[in-house]
């Protein structure tokens, strides 16, 4: 089972820290895994078009990111 | 958010499930003791976890919390007899006393199943005004959460309980929810005196309107406009605890900050409360929101609950379970359209609680949501829960089962302090029961 409650709490955590640091956070680069578990639970938001987002931030698949290592850029 | 999968791993309870073998794991408080007053006094039938069971006081005093339905026929023994140390079946007449020996079976006159059976029978323990169950593997309770209040005589707890038709997950995310406080509580900061604030655009006057309505005692009252406070979680032996800060209106140089501490599986010790609320699911789709709090000498037990009567349905506090179901009262639109209200109900924080977690429906699902960084805490929890399952899965304990940890030092704190100190020290019994990292995601 794919655990996006991992992926959120480590994303969100970044978030805080980057907000904490003064940097800007633009983005939420996740696996392609995650990207397409975000995309097939919210099919009405895909149908229209909506960009894919988490936590307030852009989602970008990334094959260069792993499972449970969600970046905030 | 979470995948369709993830919910109904997280959400649901019964025997068998992923979480169902987790929270087993732990003490659950599954009763009321003011519902077994003295002994031999009439059983009470108890659904928690999503299955039955019957708990009764016998001859002696003792506690005995067992599978409802007797092991001869199925009849449920919440109809039996409670005498002799024992409760007897009123089908056949078979007797159980309190660690599940079958005493006596009328219709088998030999003794061999009952010296070689037990019923189901579960450890059960007295502490704050409830019945503490463990349902878990036999020989592995966990260390019993003794928090601060487990020893206080009834006329200094103020216990009650709310049965909810919704899903546990959603009372008890409620129950960490810090950056709702200010909004959907506004009704109850007018009444605590905090005066015009706003959200968003909307210009909220501040009079009271609930005049009835029990307001948190203990704190600092609400000195802040901000509405996006920043929260910080550390993850702790017993669970985590989080701060919510926010900006002091007029004082750049003090912040106002909220101290929850969540203790797993069921239980949260909220900022500027006197005690806890504990979310316990009944089955997957009711849960008993759990009230203890703390009060001076001879205002609780009775007492208590014939004062919070002034704006709750009384059958909230009504002495039978069945009873106590949460009915809302009607919102009040025309409160709402003058601006004298800002949720409609009246009742307090408990019941506007109520009103917007089970208007979610029955279970709701989370792959809807949007989240956004100040859910941290129930971001934090949702992640505890999770390990919890796989570590579970995995054949080991879950996370916050509290070794070593004395639970009696527990606590929340809401304070205006300055704006350089560090929260954790409002709450200074955490320190050294506290993982080191800050919002460290293990």
């Amino acid at each position: 089972m794919l655990w996006l409650s991992i992926v959120v709490d480590k994303a969100c955590t970044q978030i805080w820290d980057a907000r904490d640091s003064g940097k800007p956070v633009a983005s939420l680069r996740v696996s392609p895994a995650v990207y397409d578990a975000v995309a097939a639970a919210r099919p009405g938001e895909v149908a229209r078009d909506c960009p894919l987002m988490l936590l307030g931030l852009p989602l970008v698949a990334d094959h260069g990111v792993g499972t449970y290592d969600p970046v905030v850029c | 958010m979470l995948t369709a999968e993830e919910n109904e791993a997280l959400c649901r309870v019964g025997p068998g499930t992923p979480m169902g073998k987790v929270l087993r794991r732990y003490w659950t408080p599954a009763f009321q003791l003011s519902d077994l007053p003295e002994p031999d006094c009439p059983p009470i039938r108890v659904t928690v976890l999503g299955e039955s069971f019957v708990a009764f006081r016998d001859s002696r005093g003792r506690l005995g919390f067992l599978d409802e339905l007797c092991c001869h026929r199925g009849a449920s023994l919440t109809l039996g007899r409670v005498e002799d140390c024992g409760i007897r079946c009123l089908y056949h007449g078979w007797k159980y006393a309190v660690d599940g020996t079958i005493l006596e079976t009328p219709n088998l006159a030999t003794s061999t199943f009952r010296e070689r059976v037990k019923h189901g029978a579960y450890p059960v323990r007295e502490a704050g005004g409830l019945g503490w169950v463990y349902l878990g593997p036999p020989g592995a309770e966990p260390p019993f959460p003794a928090f601060a209040w487990a020893g206080a005589a009834p006329d200094e707890l103020a216990v009650s309980e709310m049965i909810m038709d919704c899903n546990w997950m959603q009372v008890l995310e409620g129950s960490i929810d810090s950056s709702h406080v200010a909004i959907l509580h506004l009704d109850t900061l007018a009444t605590m005196g905090s005066g015009p604030r706003s959200v968003g655009s909307f210009e909220f006057a501040g009079e009271p309107w609930d005049l009835d309505m029990q307001v948190p005692s203990g704190g600092s009252g609400w000195p802040s406009d901000d509405n996006a406070p920043r929260i910080e979680v550390e993850n702790t032996p017993f669970g985590f605890h989080y701060a919510a800060i926010r900006d002091v209106t007029g004082d750049p140089g003090k912040k106002f900050v909220r101290v929850t501490a969540f203790v797993m599986p069921y239980t949260a010790f909220i900022g500027g409360s006197s005690g806890a609320v504990i979310v316990v699911p009944r089955d997957d789709y009711t849960c008993s929101s759990i009230g203890v709090f703390t009060v001076p000498k001879g205002a609780g037990g009775a007492a208590a609950a014939q004062r919070a009567r002034r704006g709750i349905d009384p059958a909230v506090w009504g002495p039978e379970p069945g009873n106590r179901r949460l009915r809302l009262p009607r919102q009040d639109r025309e409160a709402m359209a003058a601006g004298k209200s800002f949720a409609g109900f009246r009742g307090g924080n408990r019941v506007q609680d109520a009103a917007v977690q089970m208007s979610s429906g029955k279970l709701y699902d989370r792959a809807k949501e949007h989240l956004v960084p100040a859910d941290l805490a129930i971001i934090r929890l949702r992640r505890l829960l999770a390990d919890s399952i796989r570590l579970v899965e995995a054949g080991q304990d879950p996370v916050g089962l509290g070794e070593g940890c004395d639970f009696a030092r527990i606590g929340a704190a809401s304070q205006v302090i300055d704006a350089g100190a560090a929260w954790q020290d409002l709450v200074p019994a955490h320190r050294g029961i506290r993982e080191p990292a800050a919002r460290s995601a293990r």
